[in-house]
């Protein structure tokens, strides 16, 4: 295989990884944000730190606690492995990283846009007897989409660039888990491999550029959509 | 203030005197060799300074100007391109070890022969090096396309980052062989060899050196000495052959 389909194949992995890991993570970081920015109760502090670990601990060791838990020796991942869902050195462990190492990026997008809504706004919804989920949709979402969507680009951006924890957890297989961070590693690793690694940085670059030009066109539509409402 | 002056420059001038004794020694050393140099350098009469990782990581910051009296790489096509920069001089590049690949499985696995291993490895994977980035894989790919396995194989691989993390796979059990250096073997009680890969199916596995400073050629003066050699070969490395 030349260098060049495998940084094709990096390329779709990674974006294909990226997509699903914000598609699972928005909803469940959505939940989590608005939990502890409207919630009291008691160990929000430690589901805060937890959900921030990640930002903190090395990817490596974010990337061994992964093998430990859902490794095919692990119980958890026997029992995954039974049901043909075994994460170990497959993309869908890809998918798991990703979204463990995106997910405090995301939450603290959108916990700050929904700290951003102005109580009173909701408040008066109620009052004209408006069911709460309604509320939500017609109220609160529109005013934190904005957020959702800054929190969805990091995700998907962290998604496509996380290395530590992919590599320590889906190993480096060109075809199967070798995605774009790590193709760019193992072209660094090969005397005379920089015009590969250059290739590949570029569609990085181009891609997660792409990302952001997108985010900001979205958020500048909502905020439009709001504003003639 | 003119007095700290004064000590300041007493002071270098008092730690620049002994020149006649051996300097420190800074080695940049692919991380295989850890354990080994570790004990080496122990015996050795200055203080050694071993900074360990990737042969391609360190091939790098050598050329970037790494401030390395010595660097010793686990794979020849790596220091050809320190050479090809100009970082190591031409007729420096000397061979400090040679290591065998061998198959590992758990400890107490019962020896196989290459042709069962597909058949042996059922669901499971087989842990080796990164194919293209890591010397080990390189090897290993190279002995499988020999031995005719490699198409059976190639989708039942757990690659990675540096071989002691695949003979780490294999001492968890999360994959059920592993193809690492007979050196690794020795080195992890959890694992046991359970077939010596024949050398002619590879490229020789070899640890070349280079001296940049005369310190550093003290240093790998002393690696070619009885002492040093013994030292290797208790770590499982083979004879330097020329």
């Amino acid at each position: 295989m030349t260098m060049d389909a495998a940084a094709w194949d990096a390329l779709r992995l990674s974006l294909w990884v990226a997509c699903w890991a914000t598609v699972l993570a928005v909803p469940a970081a959505l939940w989590i944000a608005w939990v502890l920015a409207r919630k009291e109760f008691w160990g929000k502090s430690v589901l805060n730190a937890l959900v921030h670990l990640p930002l903190v601990l090395p990817p490596i060791v974010t990337g061994y606690l992964l093998l430990l838990a859902f490794g095919r020796n692990a119980p958890l991942g026997r029992v995954l492995d039974t049901l043909g869902l075994g994460l170990a050195f497959h993309w869908s462990g890809a998918v798991l990283a990703a979204i463990i190492m995106g997910f405090p990026l995301m939450v603290r997008a959108m916990r700050l846009a929904i700290e951003a809504v102005d109580p009173r706004l909701e408040e008066a919804a109620a009052t004209l007897g408006t069911p709460r989920m309604a509320i939500f949709a017609r109220v609160t979402l529109p005013l934190i989409t904005p957020g959702i969507l800054a929190g969805a680009v990091m995700g998907f951006a962290k998604a496509m660039g996380e290395f530590g924890a992919t590599i320590t957890f889906v190993a480096n297989i060109p075809g199967q888990t070798q995605t774009l961070p790590s193709a760019i590693w193992t072209a660094l690793q090969i005397p005379n491999g920089e015009a590969q690694a250059i290739t590949m940085v570029l569609l990085a670059s181009f891609v997660a550029l792409g990302a952001v030009a997108l985010s900001e066109v979205l958020a500048r539509r909502v905020a439009r959509r709001i504003a003639g409402t | 203030m003119t007095r700290i002056l004064l000590l300041l420059i007493g002071l270098s001038l008092g730690s620049a005197l002994p020149s006649n004794a051996a300097g420190p020694v800074t080695v940049f050393a692919a991380a295989s060799l850890r354990g080994v140099l570790d004990d080496i350098a122990a015996q050795y009469d200055a203080p050694v300074v071993l900074s360990f990782g990737g042969s391609g990581a360190i091939a790098r910051q050598i050329a970037a100007g790494a401030p390395a009296d010595v660097v010793i790489l686990a794979n020849r096509d790596w220091m050809a391109w320190l050479q090809s920069r100009r970082a190591v001089a031409q007729g420096q590049i000397t061979t400090v070890a040679q290591n065998r690949l061998v198959v590992i499985g758990p400890a107490d696995a019962a020896s196989i022969t290459a042709q069962e291993l597909p058949a042996r490895l059922g669901d499971s994977r087989l842990a080796m090096g990164q194919r293209d980035a890591v010397p080990a894989g390189t090897y290993a790919r190279e002995w499988l396309t020999a031995a005719g396995l490699w198409d059976a194989l190639k989708n039942q691989l757990a690659e990675t980052d540096n071989v002691r993390a695949a003979l780490a796979l294999v001492a968890r059990g999360e994959t059920a062989f592993g193809v690492v250096y007979a050196t690794d073997a020795a080195a992890e009680p959890e694992v046991s060899v359970v077939y010596e890969i024949p050398q002619g199916l590879h490229s020789p596995i070899r640890y070349p050196a280079a001296a940049l400073t005369p310190d550093g050629q003290r240093f790998l003066d002393h690696l070619a000495r009885e002492g040093a050699a013994a030292v290797f070969a208790s770590y499982g490395y083979a004879q330097v052959t020329p």
